[in-house]
């Protein structure tokens, strides 16, 4: 069996290194069964916290300390709104069986697709019509899909673990176990679990498998587990955090190539940034860049370390203080204006391809020079049948 | 039939017809006169003759089957270091017919390659060495991979001087019966920029609106080529609103079609209008220079520009 099945918490008073969201929940379950009669409190908490920090397992804790009979969700069901209905209803409808209390539980709702909104509004007025408490657990509460939840429920937010809350978890299995693992390679597996915890059972399962000179803490090497980020989640950590060698590291995590990071970045600057600190970021940014362009023409990558340092880490370190509060990231809106406009101007493209043929330029050259060329062609109906112009080319020299 | 455009009708087709660039003239000319001419680089500035040189090339070696013999490619346009081995090979395909042993390919703007195209490219060279002859032009030589240079003659081709673009000027006036004053000469001159062939444009440009060349009248086609709504881009920047200012910057970049290296320029000399102390005035416009030299070693113009867009956010506030 998996340790960390074995020994998932059952209670509460089990559950370490999360005293502050556990105080929260508690709370928020005395609230809710008084509010049952008073109907004014939310109905429903979104418990938000990267992976291993516990969401699942405390929901499953509160069914279990409230008596209650889990019913659960999972984001493939808000696919289809009828669907949906139909097997919510009855859940918030009829009384449980066996138990007497219900929660609903919605598990990843990172996971529900923005256009699904059809789903979404049916969790919505779920919420406000419920009479069981609806917990929800996300890695990322601020993206934009989960923004009219965040508003109907109480955020509790659940940090990484603590390493040495870690490590006193992982000795207290090993005991039960009665197994003996080397000081030092737990703590080097409490470390290297960066507050998940869920990972570091997994490793520390996986490590006690190992017999004699393989357990020697000199020789065990850990296969790094990259936590993958979204961008949002990642601009935030540079844009608002103090620069760490985890800021250093960050877009290795985020699913996407660097040259779309840099157009992130480069869009969301000013959203964060001022002044000095403004001008300092894209300094930085416009080195970055020139780092990519030399890693294209020499085909040498190791400059992507610098490219990735300033991008990262170097925009990180622009600002004096730490910043707080909500920021909406933008998606970046360059490259479909370039598009948009391309599609506007392909008329004024064509007459700039047939005019540089005739006079052995580039057409970049003509494009650059269009505003003159454009004169000359415009005054003269020889050039314009030299040049072979149909119809549509003529009506855009015209309207210009 | 003559073609309407002046930039081709009033093309040199032969050595002596050119103006400036003398030294390279007698030196190509002896080469095409002997009928073996090796690989040739011209690198310059634009406007200062390279292409036309390679035309008079083509038209001495091989008359008027010139077209036959003669492939002309711009490296810019072409999609890829494939496509132009693609044309090479089919044009080098068949042999030239006349008493000259090869054909002529002329590259434009080779510097528009990357290395690793120019490496291919340097295969291809050798490939059809015995059948073809190159002409890169480009303008940066230092942009050329070595390998290349190193099989080429290499010619530098100067910004023409303000007595051979007034030359070319005065011929065309005389020619299509036009008047010029001397002040609007010397605006036409400034607005060319050393580019004969702007020079030629804007005097056309010109004259379709009269035949008498005024002051007011080349000032008027100057400016309006120009991207006159950098000064509001600034503008955005030195009150304080970057989103504005980059906002803008990017609709007058699309919208006009100009390229970041021209809004670099536009900048650098709208600097010396801007409300601000001398001292920041110095600062900006090396700023400015830094991002130019950025912008041409072939970095993202958009992101320079805005990290210049920054330092002006800066002087705006009277910050450095």
């Amino acid at each position: 069996m998996p340790w960390v099945e074995k020994y998932r918490p059952k209670n509460y008073s089990d559950i370490k290194g999360q005293s502050q969201a556990i105080n929260k929940i508690k709370k928020f379950i005395e609230e809710f069964y008084l509010g049952k009669l008073t109907r004014k409190k939310k109905k429903a908490m979104i418990l938000y916290g990267p992976p291993g920090t516990g969401k699942t397992t405390i929901a499953h804790v509160i069914a279990n300390e409230t008596s209650s009979e889990i019913f659960e969700l999972n984001a493939s069901d808000f696919r289809d709104k009828e669907k949906l209905k139909s097997i919510l209803r009855p859940a918030i409808e009829q009384k449980s069986l066996t138990k007497k209390n219900k929660v609903i539980l919605i598990d990843e709702a990172d996971g529900i697709s923005s256009v699904d909104k059809g789903g979404l509004s049916e969790l919505i007025s779920l919420i406000e019509e419920t009479t069981y408490p609806v917990i929800i657990t996300a890695n990322d509460v601020w993206s934009k899909k989960l923004a009219p939840l965040r508003q109907k429920c109480e955020l509790i937010q659940l940090k990484e673990i603590d390493y040495n809350t870690i490590k006193s978890v992982l000795f207290d299995i090993l005991r039960k176990e009665g197994l003996f693992i080397d000081n030092k390679i737990v703590t080097s597996i409490a470390i290297k679990a960066k507050g998940d915890i869920r990972a570091a059972i997994n490793d520390l399962q996986t490590i006690s498998k190992l017999k004699g000179k393989d357990l020697n803490p000199d020789e065990i090497k850990f296969d790094e587990r990259n936590k993958e980020v979204d961008i949002f989640s990642a601009l935030r950590f540079i844009f608002k955090g103090k620069p760490s060698s985890e800021t250093l590291k960050i877009f290795d995590s985020v699913q996407m190539p660097i040259d779309e990071i840099i157009l992130w970045v480069e869009e969301n600057i000013p959203a964060e940034y001022s002044d000095v600190e403004l001008a300092k970021a894209y300094e930085l940014l416009g080195k970055a860049d020139i780092f990519k362009k030399r890693i294209y023409r020499q085909q040498y990558w190791r400059f992507l370390v610098y490219e990735n340092a300033l991008l990262s880490y170097g925009i990180s370190s622009v600002k004096k203080n730490t910043k707080i509060g909500f920021t909406n990231y933008k998606k970046p809106s360059r490259i479909l204006k370039i598009w948009l406009n391309n599609q506007k101007t392909s008329k004024k493209k064509s007459i700039a391809k047939k005019y540089a043929e005739l006079v052995h330029i580039g057409q970049k050259r003509a494009l650059k020079e269009f505003p003159i060329i454009k004169e000359i062609i415009k005054s003269d109906k020889e050039i314009q049948e030299k040049l072979g112009l149909d119809e549509d080319e003529l009506a855009y020299l015209k309207q210009e | 039939m003559v073609s309407k455009i002046w930039t081709e009708k009033f093309r040199p087709s032969k050595f002596s017809e050119v103006v400036g660039q003398d030294e390279i003239i007698k030196r190509v000319e002896s080469l095409t006169k002997s009928l073996n001419i090796p690989h040739l680089l011209f690198a310059g500035p634009a406007g200062t003759g390279k292409s036309t040189l390679a035309l008079i090339i083509v038209k001495e070696l091989f008359g008027d089957a010139w077209k036959e013999n003669y492939l002309e490619l711009n490296a810019s346009d072409e999609r890829g270091i494939n496509i132009v081995r693609e044309k090479v090979k089919n044009f080098a395909r068949t042999k030239s017919l006349g008493k000259v042993p090869f054909k002529v390919i002329f590259l434009d703007e080779a510097d528009a390659l990357t290395p690793e195209a120019q490496q291919a490219l340097r295969r291809t060279m050798e490939n059809y060495s015995a059948t073809c002859r190159f002409i890169l032009s480009c303008n940066y030589s230092s942009k050329i991979i070595d390998p290349i240079q190193s099989r080429c003659a290499i010619f530098r081709f100067k910004l023409l001087e303000k007595k051979d673009i007034e030359k070319v000027i005065n011929t065309i006036i005389e020619q299509e019966k036009l008047t010029i004053t001397p002040e609007a000469m010397e605006i036409l001159y400034e607005g060319s920029e050393g580019d004969c062939r702007r020079a030629i444009n804007l005097l056309q440009a010109t004259a379709s609106i009269s035949p008498s060349i005024t002051p007011d009248l080349v000032s008027t086609i100057i400016s309006n080529t120009r991207p006159k709504d950098i000064r509001i881009v600034l503008d955005y920047a030195l009150a304080g609103d970057f989103q504005k200012s980059r906002e803008k910057l990017l609709d007058v970049m699309l919208k006009e079609s100009i390229s970041g290296q021209d809004v670099v320029k536009a900048i650098q000399k709208e600097i010396w209008n801007l409300p601000i102390e001398p001292e920041i005035k110095v600062k900006l416009t090396e700023k400015t220079g830094e991002v130019e030299f950025r912008i041409i070693e072939g970095s993202d113009p958009f992101i320079q520009l805005q990290s210049l867009l920054a330092s002006f956010v800066l002087a705006g506030l009277g910050k450095d």
